[in-house]
């Protein structure tokens, strides 16, 4: 009777032991999967966070009042530089050209269009006029590149949609491309070098970019 | 009777852009073979692009400015709101021929409570109530049935279009719903005050895509054509070989 009921507990035991086992494992097992899930929504998270903590930074240097008109560009500047990979953007909108130009001519260019860039935008510095930035939503895209959507908000007038296209580099993404309202920057100033290019060669539009940024030197207001 | 004119005109417009859709062999030489360029007529386009940009710089900015002057942001949303609700019969009409139920529902609702609530659409709140504003009109109903846009185009005083959007546009001048009712002048009128305060707020938009382009009349070009096929797809993105051409760094310089 004793041997059977110690028997019994010891088979009841092993079984209990077998459970417990099963269940351990079940529970790593779910750790494991929690910890994926959660990396993976993190990835996904930080990129659409990563564009509104960018856009927010920028909103509040604009809506900074103690600051001037040149420290507010130049604080912005910083932001997106960290931001944009001006190196990917400038090739694609050389697209096949790119290969025209020599190391020397390739530097040049990504600097004056750079340059060119933060002139042009770097204005509406002054006309800032309580707008808004909020991510409405994202997607991947063939290739592995990212699409974080964004509106902004204006005072009594409609919203502005503007995309950004992130690549990874090194572990961090990098905006590539801004899409406003459907239109492509990348495309639309590839289509206008490419006319220059093809016409009148390489160094002919980085003299152009480089005249247009002596002309125009935002920097003094 | 005065918009069966202008409907011909529209018609007569558009159909020199089909029929010279056989590009002139002076055009087709100065091309290079490496692009595919959708303008054949660049030297006329250029020429009413130029007569377009003057009647711009010398007559409609300096009203516009005016206007942007003495009325306050609010006024000139207001009186946006109020042609954007008179648009209504086109954006409905236009959700319809693309199968979008959802779309002219919303639409439907949004002129209902933008005319009442919103004091004769001088007032948006349908937006706040999830009834969201709808791009649509004739010429992106053509391409979302597959028309293609044919050749670039632009029109004296309208501005960049093509054949599909030029015959889009005199289709929905039908569709307009004032001319009906209104004498001639006050439609002139009603126009003018649109496109003036069309105007007055797009001028640092303007202002900034001229100061930021090596070739304006390439900007403006590319730019439409980009946000032509945007709103024909609704904005839902580049197909993929469209994207590989974009974005993809090896098929761009590897030959």
């Amino acid at each position: 009777m004793k041997s059977q009921q110690s028997l019994e507990g010891a088979h009841l035991r092993v079984r209990a032991h077998g459970r417990s086992i099963a269940r351990r494992r079940a529970v790593v097992l779910l750790a494991i999967l929690c910890g994926v899930m959660v990396g993976v929504v993190r990835a996904e998270v930080s990129r659409t966070a990563l564009v509104q903590q960018t856009v927010d930074a920028v909103v509040a240097v604009l809506a900074d009042k103690s600051l001037t008109a040149d420290q507010k560009r130049a604080k912005i500047q910083d932001i997106v530089y960290d931001h944009f990979d001006f190196n990917t953007l400038a090739r694609l909108v050389l697209a096949r050209n790119w290969k025209q130009l020599s190391p020397e001519q390739q530097k040049d260019f990504v600097e004056e269009f750079k340059k060119h860039l933060s002139m042009t935008y770097g204005k509406n510095v002054e006309t800032y006029n309580n707008e808004r930035a909020e991510v409405t939503g994202d997607r991947a895209e063939p290739g592995g590149d990212w699409t974080v959507k964004t509106k902004i908000v204006r005072l009594g007038a409609a919203d502005v949609l503007l995309d950004y296209r992130l690549r990874q580099e090194d572990g961090s993404w990098k905006v590539i491309d801004v899409i406003i309202e459907g239109v492509s920057l990348v495309a639309n100033f590839r289509s206008q070098f490419q006319e220059i290019v093809s016409n009148q060669g390489p160094q002919k539009l980085i003299d152009l970019l480089r005249e247009k940024n002596a002309k125009g030197e935002p920097l003094k207001s | 009777m005065r918009i069966l004119t202008r409907l011909i005109l529209f018609i007569a417009a558009a159909s020199l852009g089909l029929g010279w859709l056989s590009p002139s062999p002076t055009a087709a030489a100065s091309e290079s073979s490496a692009q595919s360029n959708h303008d054949p007529l660049e030297g006329m386009n250029r020429k009413i692009f130029w007569f377009n940009d003057k009647v711009d710089t010398y007559i409609l900015v300096p009203v516009a400015t005016g206007w942007d002057t003495i009325a306050p942001t609010r006024v000139k949303q207001c009186v946006s709101n109020f042609f954007h609700n008179l648009r209504f019969p086109i954006v409905t009409v236009n959700d319809v021929l693309q199968a979008k139920p959802l779309a002219a529902a919303s639409d439907v609702g949004r002129f209902v409570v933008n005319t009442t609530v919103g004091v004769a659409g001088f007032l948006d709140p349908a937006t706040g109530w999830g009834l969201e504003q709808h791009n649509e009109d004739f010429g992106q109903t053509l391409g979302y049935w597959g028309v293609p846009p044919g050749p670039y185009l632009v029109l004296p005083f309208f501005g960049p279009s093509d054949p599909r959007d030029a015959v889009g546009l005199a289709a929905d001048l039908f569709s307009t719903v004032y001319p009906y009712f209104i004498a001639y002048v006050y439609t002139v009128s009603a126009n003018a005050t649109n496109t003036i305060n069309a105007r007055a707020l797009a001028l640092k938009d303007v202002q900034q895509v001229k100061e930021a382009s090596l070739d304006y009349y390439v900007a403006v070009r590319n730019g439409y054509e980009q946000r032509r096929e945007a709103l024909v797809h609704d904005r839902k993105g580049l197909s993929e070989e469209q994207q590989r051409d974009l974005y993809n760094v090896e098929t761009n310089d590897g030959e």
